[in-house]
């Protein structure tokens, strides 16, 4: 230690701990880490959390042993690209190696939180008798596991307050999962099923929530009818977050009033979401809720206007809003005057393959927003038409934008009125919005927007392109700018082998890159992976030419994936995987 | 809606009428359903040959431009998504869980190995395989979708045709 701060050596461990207990971030107790050795030490041994972005980058096993005070993790597996079907099914992501790792070198963790990860009915059944201490399971976007699994962990997991599978693929083969949650389970205060096919029994639910007096978050499946979500919301006044089930039902004036009373009686619901098959007739028993709610979900609700801004309107705390493109532009100009306070805005279409019958939202509903929404920092818009005046407007009224992502349905669709690219308007969203963390670009765009892009995006960390670009040089602006880019994930873009090669030392730099359809060969990845032993470069050819090995260089590759980890190459890659 | 089944090859402007089902469809009224007009199925299905290299993730399968996974939004996929399958002439039909294949190529391989060709023996079956993936091939393939119309298979992205479809028919 410099000799100014001897003091600090004098200090025993525990004194450190308890000062690196008030860094509360990762990238905090990470600067600390790097301080001294001392300090290094001292950090990862009173390490509680940890966060794994790639479940590939550090072995399990090393990991556990380096943090071996960690209460609960984050892990992440699948690239982004995977919910879109762009990742072979069998690519990896498999939970199995951290589980086991996990059970042996952390027998005190209590939270466990999986992304895109495959996880099996074992890997559960696993994390049911190894934890004694276990809180919180999250399985969010993953799959590979059954309703078995699920029972294996109602039944053990005696102190489980949290049990969240947001948009899992769960298959169904024990039918009564939920009935495995003992009569003395009374610890759960969050349930997020949401995302199950089949039917729930309402019956044992009800009782479940009776005795869990502390439930603040109960998101139930599309199976549970209006009915029995009266007598669930009288069981849980306390509620602060729900997700509905079906939303509509045979017209019956009596289960509207108490509906309508028993969700008045939530006094403290901040979070609707659910709406499955929405029936106009009961939407008006929630309007008691709307001033109070910070958040609301109509992802999959296929309300359209009036009814839709009639119940949007009213909800004048709102923070964040999910709705499907069925709002309209006029719906926007709504929202625009009454949601005063929207930070976070996603806008999803209705109808993404249909091109024939298109909804009335343009670009002027995403205008009167970024106008009339001073605290609105984060935008995901799905819309069929875009001009560089609008986007240069949204840029000069919101330049405290953190994510913007525009998806223009039509790929290469140029500004309709001027029939140029976009390049103008996105230059100015990156020019202007100096936080911008998260971008993802659409419509006709030639490289100079991402000489923009690389110029002037200096904290942006994700970026997502498709269809966009002349050539290689598209490629290059982004790769030598970006200063703190992360992930970068493109798909059918002219870009080549030279930039890749020209900036290898770059991707050590980032979580990871993905490339699709593009213009990548065989021979570049060969000599990047050459050059770059603490990158896995990951190639993905599912057409079946033949072993890789044989190709020649000047072979196209259909999907690329390199990120970087200290793990070396994985073992559990399938047959249409080859890391290079 | 009438169906001809007409000789004509896939051409750009031979557009399916119908509209493409999703969760979130609206219904049409009545009055549209009767006002269509009539629809020729393309009698050869057959892989359209590209003269300007199309990227890979463009397949063309009777006309329509449809890009895999695009627009990128998660759609909820069906778990365990066994359709019947019968084939014209043959008595005995097949189940296929769709749920198991990602691309309308996978589901074909299937269907070929299901269902090979009549009077060939599985050696034959097996070179007409390689031959099928490289894109000629003459197997029809319709589905029926959750408004009981009978569709051509490939017209649609995958994701929409999972959730669609309520069985499948092989037309020789």
């Amino acid at each position: 230690m410099v000799g100014r701060f001897r003091w600090a050596a004098m200090f025993p461990d525990e004194v450190w701990e308890h000062v690196f207990s008030f860094l509360t971030s990762d990238a905090d107790r990470n600067a600390a880490a790097l301080v001294c050795r001392n300090w290094n030490r001292i950090e990862r041994r009173s390490r509680k959390r940890v966060f794994v972005g790639n479940c590939y980058s550090v072995a399990p096993t090393v990991a556990v042993r380096l943090f071996p005070e960690v209460r609960a993790a984050v892990i992440k597996g699948k690239p982004h690209f995977a919910d879109f079907n762009l990742v072979p099914s069998d690519w990896g992501g498999g939970a199995e190696a951290w589980v086991e790792a996990m059970a042996e070198g952390w027998p005190n963790l209590e939270e466990l939180r999986f992304k895109r990860m495959v996880v099996s009915d074992d890997c559960l059944d696993l994390i049911a008798r190894s934890f004694k201490n276990f809180k919180v399971l999250s399985l969010v976007s993953c799959d590979g596991f059954s309703t078995s699994g699920l029972a294996a962990i109602a039944a053990n997991c005696r102190n489980l307050r949290e049990l969240n599978l947001r948009e899992s693929e769960v298959e169904e083969t024990c039918l009564n999962w939920i009935s495995h949650f003992p009569e003395s389970c009374t610890s759960l205060v969050a349930l997020d099923i949401a995302c199950l096919e089949g039917e729930v029994n309402a019956s044992i639910l009800e009782r479940l929530i009776s005795r869990c007096s502390n439930i603040m978050t109960l998101r139930l499946n599309h199976s549970v009818p209006l009915e029995r979500l009266v007598g669930l919301l009288q069981r849980a006044p306390q509620l602060m977050d729900l997700g509905t089930g079906k939303f509509s039902a045979r017209h019956n004036p009596q289960l509207f009033s108490r509906l309508e009373s028993a969700i008045a009686g939530c006094k403290n619901l901040r979070n609707l979401s659910g709406f499955w098959e929405p029936g106009l007739t009961y939407l008006p028993a929630v309007y008691s809720i709307c001033e109070g709610l910070t958040s609301l979900n109509l992802n999959y609700a296929t309300i359209q206007n009036p009814e839709l801004v009639k119940l949007i309107s009213r909800c004048k705390n709102l923070r964040r809003l999910l709705v499907m493109d069925l709002i309209e532009d006029s719906g926007l100009v709504a929202v625009a005057s009454s949601c005063k306070l929207l930070q976070e805005l996603r806008v999803f279409p209705s109808d993404p393959y249909d091109a024939a019958e298109p909804v009335s939202l343009t670009e002027q509903g995403l205008v009167a927003v970024s106008a009339g929404c001073p605290m609105l920092h984060s935008v995901l818009y799905f819309c069929r038409q875009m001009t560089n005046a609008a986007l240069l407007t949204v840029a000069k009224n919101r330049p405290n934008l953190t994510c913007f992502r525009l998806c223009i349905i039509e790929p290469r669709t140029p500004d309709y009125v001027t029939q140029e690219p976009l390049d103008t308007g996105f230059s100015a969203i990156v020019e202007s919005c100096k936080d911008l963390r998260r971008l993802s670009v659409s419509g006709l765009l030639t490289d100079l927007v991402f000489k923009s892009i690389g110029a002037s995006a200096n904290y942006l960390e994700m970026l997502s392109i498709a269809f966009a670009g002349d050539g290689d040089m598209g490629l290059h602006y982004i790769l030598s700018g970006c200063k703190n880019l992360r992930k970068l994930e493109i798909r059918d873009c002219p870009f080549g082998d030279k930039p890749l090669l020209q900036n290898a030392s770059k991707l050590e730099t980032m979580r990871s890159l993905w490339m699709s359809s593009c213009s990548v060969t065989l021979g570049a990845c060969r000599q990047l992976a050459r050059a770059m032993p603490r990158l896995n470069v990951e190639v993905i050819n599912e057409s079946g030419r033949g072993p890789l090995v044989a190709q020649p260089d000047n072979c196209p590759v259909e999907k690329l994936y390199i990120y970087r980890t200290i793990a070396g190459p994985r073992t559990d890659t399938p047959q249409c995987v080859w890391t290079i | 809606m009438e169906l001809e089944l007409g000789l004509s090859l896939p051409s750009s402007d031979m557009m399916m009428e119908k509209r493409i089902k999703t969760n979130f469809c609206k219904k049409r009224s009545f009055d549209e359903v009767l006002d269509e007009k009539t629809v020729t199925l393309p009698l050869f299905l057959q892989r359209e040959e590209d003269g300007h290299g199309n990227s890979d993730s463009e397949l063309n399968y009777g006309g329509g431009r449809v890009i895999v996974g695009w627009p990128p939004v998660k759609l909820p996929r069906r778990r365990t998504n066994c359709v019947k399958v019968n084939m014209e002439g043959i008595a005995i039909g097949r189940k296929v869980d769709l749920s198991l294949h990602d691309s309308y190529q996978a589901l074909f391989r299937t269907l070929y190995m299901m269902f090979p060709k009549k009077h060939e023996d599985l050696t034959y079956a097996h070179v007409r395989r390689t031959e099928e993936e490289d894109g000629g091939c003459d197997y029809k393939v319709t589905y029926e979708d959750e408004d009981g119309d009978w569709m051509l298979v490939g017209d649609v992205p995958w994701e929409a045709f999972i959730m669609s479809a309520k069985r499948l028919r092989i037309i020789n």
